[in-house]
């Protein structure tokens, strides 16, 4: 029974779906979509900035460049601040239904690349 | 996918140390650069001791090559263990149900017994040869298991951005 009960724990682990936020390959680049709305979270952090934007269907987690890349390209912390109105275009994830991976973003009609 | 993994690193993810690598904007990379530059390090050690075991370099005195070899073996593993904490750190809850990050730190674990049974049982015979002597069959399993071991590691450490 003890045994039984820890196959289940490990099988309850193992299966829990990944979550990495690097690569590109967990993206669908077939599909790919426009998330436009205020930004309702904002971590500007490594290995990658994330924000959360209220879309026009449900709220998304928004996975954009490392710090270095995102302040050299001046998407700095204030352009994807709380507040503030972004446009996100991307693809959306093969393992989060929410998240999705931005190849662009355009904040105050000022467009920043993030690959 | 945090709430699926165990509480711990979930609290390691949340703790002001984790906290710092990821909103620096140069511990992050240093940690990831630090972790390839110890890679290198370490399999080249690791590459001698093996590749002189299975017949490589074989005018130099075995127990010689693989003392100064361990020797800084052990020491880029150290390097190894410490850039790796910081990259696992910034994102424990997620990595640690990376299912190649599993596959990695078994493959890990395997290559540290691996090199224990190698210092435990099979150092002892190889110790008195001397230059251009055979190695024992064990010594060139071990040593064949080691490569492929930590070859291994190294290809899975790389894949967990992809999965």
């Amino acid at each position: 029974m003890r045994k039984r009960l820890a196959f289940i724990a490990a099988l309850a682990i193992t299966a829990g779906p990944a979550a990495a936020h690097h690569g590109w390959g967990s993206y669908d680049a077939a599909n790919p979509l426009t998330v436009a709305g205020p930004i309702l979270i904002s971590k500007f952090e490594n290995p990658h900035v994330t924000i959360s934007v209220r879309g026009s269907d449900k709220v998304w987690t928004v996975t954009l460049a490392p710090t270095s890349r995102m302040t050299n390209r001046g998407a700095v912390q204030a352009v994807v601040a709380v507040g503030n109105t972004v446009s996100a275009y991307g693809y959306p994830s093969n393992v989060q239904p929410d998240e999705m991976r931005a190849e662009r973003i355009t904040v105050d009609n000022k467009t920043y690349e993030m690959r | 996918m945090e709430h699926d993994a165990p509480a711990i690193f979930a609290a390691l993810e949340h703790s002001a140390f984790a906290a710092a690598i990821r909103q620096s904007s140069w511990l992050y990379p240093l940690a990831n650069v630090g972790h390839i530059l110890a890679l290198v390090a370490f399999a080249s050690a690791v590459a001698v001791m093996d590749l002189r075991i299975l017949g490589a370099f074989a005018g130099t005195v075995p127990a010689h090559v693989l003392r100064q070899a361990r020797r800084a073996a052990i020491l880029a593993f150290c390097g190894l263990a410490a850039t790796g904490f910081m990259l696992f750190s910034a994102e424990a809850s997620h990595i640690v149900v990376n299912p190649v990050f599993r596959l990695k730190a078994a493959l890990v674990a395997a290559g540290l017994l691996n090199a224990l049974a190698f210092e435990v049982v099979v150092r002892r015979a190889v110790a008195p040869l001397p230059a251009g002597a055979p190695m024992p069959r064990a010594a060139r399993m071990s040593a064949a298991l080691s490569l492929a071991i930590w070859i291994a590691v190294a290809a899975c450490g790389r894949s967990i951005a992809y999965f």
